[in-house]
Order: C-alpha cells, then structure tokens, then sequence
C-alpha cells in the first residue's frame, strides 16, 4: 500500500549548511497494516511520516501510495492523491471558529462533495469516534481526547484508506491514550485502513502495531515484527526504547544519591 | 445656552459628516479589496509559506514601506496630479479619497499580513494534508481563523483614517475636518471647533465598540 524508495529529506539550515532528517531509507507498508515509527526525538521520524503524504518534499527517492507515484504526481493531481491518505497530529490542528460538524465537512468541501452528501457523512464520521453529541460545540469546549476524535473523524470523511498519525497521543494522558488507540484499532479492523503512527513511545506502539521501524540519526536501524512472541531488539537505540527507561526511576531521588556518592 | 452661530452650523455639519463617511467608505473598501489581497499575498510569498516567492515577496514589502513612509499630509500633496487624472478635480471629498485610499491600501495589508500570521502552521499544514487547494486555505483556513483579528485590524484602520480624512479637509477635501478648520480656527469659533471634536468623539467610539463587539462575537477560540 505504502512504499518508499530510497527516499531523503535534506533541510537548508538558516546558517546555510545542510541538515539530513532523514537519509536514503526504504519501507514498505503492506495494506490493512498498522505500522508504527519509533525513535527520540530528532531521530526523523516525524519527517519520514511526512515524506508519505508529500508534506515534506523529498530531496530524493520515491514515494509510491496504492499504486500511484506521488513524487511525480503535478500539485493538482497530488492534492487529489491526498483525499485517499488521512492525517492526524499531535495538536489536532483543528479549525477553532468551526464546529464539529464543521471540521468534519471541511475535508469534504475540499474534496468537492456535493453539499447534499455532506451532512449524512458527517454524521457517519462522528458517529464512527463516538461523537455523536458534540456536533455543533466548537473545539475549544472540547477535551485533549475529544479534539483527537474529531481530527479522526476529519480525516476518515473522504473515504481514504490511509491515516497517518503523527504522536496522535502525545499530549494526552494514558487513559485517554488508551482511548484514542482503541479508535484507531476499531478503524484498522471495521474498515481496512493502513494506519502509520509515529511516537516516541514504546508502549503505545506495542498496544496496537503489526511492525514497527526503529529510527536513529534518520535511518531506520531496526524492522521489529510484534508477531513474533518475543521480541529481541538487536540495536542499542531498540533496546533503550524497549525499556521505556527514563520514566521508570524517581529522578529527584537518583540526584540525591548522585550527589551523595 | 446654545449660540445662533453654533445652530446655523447645523446644516453644514450634516453635509460634512456625510463627506467624512463618503470619505472613509471609498478608503475602506479600496483597503478592503486591493489591500486585503495585497496582505495576503505578502504573507504566503512570504519564507517558508505556501507560495514562498522570495524576491517578490521583497518588491511588495518594500513597495508597502515606501508608502507608509511618507507623511500624510504629504502623500497628500504629492499625489496631486495622480488625483486630478483618478477623479479629475483636486478638490472635494472624491478627490480626497484617492490620496486616502492610497495610504489606506499598503496600511491594511500589512494589518492583514499579521493578523493571517497568527494562524497557526498546523493547520495550515493540517489543511494541506486534506488536499485543499490554495484558494481554500486562504478563504476557509487563513481568513475564517483569523477573522476576529482582521476586524479588530479594520477597526484600528477605520479610526485611523476617520483622522486622516480630517487632515485631508486641510486642502479642501471637506468633510469634518474642514469645518473645524473653516469655522472653529479661522473664525476663531471655538464652539465650532469643540462640536467637530465631540462628533469625532462619538464616531470613534462607536467604531470601536462596534468592532470589539464584532471581533469577540466572531471569536470561537
């Protein structure tokens, strides 16, 4: 469904040298996947997800999405291409002087949806995240968990069979984490969708991906398949992130006793 | 106990508020669809927006400063022969709006340009991943979030400009301006002079209540 060729991102930095987010890489994302991008921050992945959908160009290599070559694709047929790929963010980005229902039919206004249509799809897409109720509130009356439904339901209107997610749970806390990963599982499972979620988080990529790559300094270092029964990360950057270390100690309590010794 | 002189001032007050608006509706609404425009493509030429056309980007930016720099009153003189070809007379309030609307035009742009500015890039970005095109960024993204900062940006222009359309009376363009020079300093009617205040008094006020009120109602954040 998803394949990228040799793909880079090189950034001109304000000083004029060069900044590579991401080197040549290669990854293939077979349909009705869930695959998950894993790394510390700056490790690119961000960038990669990025380079999917053309949000960042890339300086070299391919992108291939259901068949089509987006990188050779002119703007108005990219946009086009698009409306088959969802995407949600850490943010939400949502429009703040719309309401629900209007967020939703945003995307479909954009996909030239005939006005007649637009209602009953957007009932569709925010009956399907749950949220039926909250139709005509604007965003701002909404929870961090809420804002993420409705930015799955934008996402979902045009039908795509993509969703890309960029840290969608990183400015939630774990309950709601927990929540807005059974969304997606549900969608992954009732309609088919490829879903690539990216996050620093061990955990949540665990609770809900078939594959995950493992990115370090904008090269993926490690393929791990969770089918396995165990999981042996071989890299060191794998092995750390596995551990979900950092959160697990008092850190307060460690100085002390640095300190000390 | 109201003077003779001050109630046969009535008449010509009329006339001269309806110049100022006649005035301030040609400024505003030339700023409106030329300087509106004008700041929306100085914010996406703009490094790293949508367009990201540098060297134009520069020309307007520059083009928008050389005309803010100059004083009014001399923008005013300056463009003299330009209004007597625009509306073929240098006197009035039409040939008044056009040195008006000039000054008007560069100085909404760059009020829109900062208003557009505070959208945020996500979903701008957000936006581009649904594939809209440009055109539906502008209108359904960029001005719909801006809004409440654009006609808090209209409103600082249309008190600024009910000033200026004052300075434009100076040099016959009318309006209230001109009679508070005509009556209340050249005549030394000091009453003249005071009455012209209040009316601008008022105006002012009423602008700028009704675009707060306006900005807040149109304000989902």
């Amino acid at each position: 469904m998803i394949q990228l060729d040799q793909v880079s991102k090189r950034f001109a930095t304000p000083q004029g040298q060069t900044f590579t987010a991401v080197e040549p890489t290669s990854l293939q994302i077979g349909a009705g996947e869930i695959h998950g991008i894993i790394g510390f921050s700056g490790a690119g992945k961000s960038t990669l997800l990025r380079l999917i959908n053309l949000l960042e160009v890339p300086s070299s290599g391919r992108v291939v999405v259901d068949g089509k070559e987006l990188t050779a694709l002119p703007k108005s047929e990219l946009r086009t291409a698009r409306r088959n790929i969802g995407m949600i963010f850490q943010h939400f980005n949502l429009l703040h002087n719309r309401t629900v229902a209007g967020n939703v039919a945003f995307a479909l206004e954009v996909a030239g949806t005939p006005r007649a249509q637009i209602n009953a799809r957007v009932k569709e897409c925010l009956e399907i995240v749950g949220l039926s109720d909250k139709t005509d509130s604007y965003p701002s009356r909404l929870s961090g968990g809420q804002k993420q439904r409705v930015a799955i339901a934008r996402a979902l209107a045009s039908h795509p069979q993509i969703l890309l997610c960029d840290e969608p749970t990183s400015a939630l806390d774990p309950y709601t984490t927990r929540d807005i990963l059974e969304v997606l599982a549900d969608i992954n499972a009732r309609l088919g969708v490829t879903i690539v979620i990216v996050s620093h988080s061990m955990s949540v990529v665990r609770a809900i991906c078939d594959t995950i790559s493992v990115m370090d300094a904008g090269n993926i270092v490690e393929r791990i398949d969770l089918a396995d029964s165990v999981v042996t990360p071989v890299t060191e950057v794998a092995r750390k992130l596995l551990d979900d270390v950092p959160t697990n100690v008092n850190v307060r309590r460690l100085n002390a006793l640095r300190a000390a010794a | 106990m109201i003077s003779e002189e001050l109630l046969s001032i009535g008449p010509d007050l009329v006339v001269a508020i309806g110049q100022t608006f006649l005035m301030l509706s040609i400024a505003l609404a030339s700023a409106l669809f030329i300087g509106g425009p004008l700041g929306v493509l100085l914010l996406l030429t703009g490094p790293g927006q949508t367009l990201d056309r540098p060297v134009l980007h520069r020309v307007l930016s520059v083009i928008v400063n050389l005309v803010r720099s100059f004083p009014f009153i001399i923008l005013l003189v300056a463009l003299v022969p330009f209004t007597r070809v625009i509306a073929g007379t240098t006197i009035g309030p039409l040939a008044a709006a056009v040195p008006l609307s000039f000054a008007a035009i560069p100085y909404f742009a760059r009020l829109v340009e900062q208003s557009l500015r505070e959208v945020p890039r996500g979903v701008i970005e957000a936006a581009h991943a649904m594939g809209a095109s440009d055109m539906q960024i502008i209108w359904k993204v960029l001005i719909l979030e801006a809004r409440s900062g654009l006609v808090l940006a209209a409103t600082v222009m249309s008190v600024s400009f009910l000033s200026y359309s004052a300075v434009a009376g100076v040099v016959g363009g009318g309006g209230i301006g001109d009679l508070a020079i005509r009556f209340g300093y050249y005549r030394f009617q000091t009453d003249v002079m005071v009455l012209t205040v209040a009316v601008l008094v008022v105006l002012v006020q009423i602008i700028q209540w009704a675009g707060s009120v306006l900005a807040r109602r149109l304000d989902k954040r």
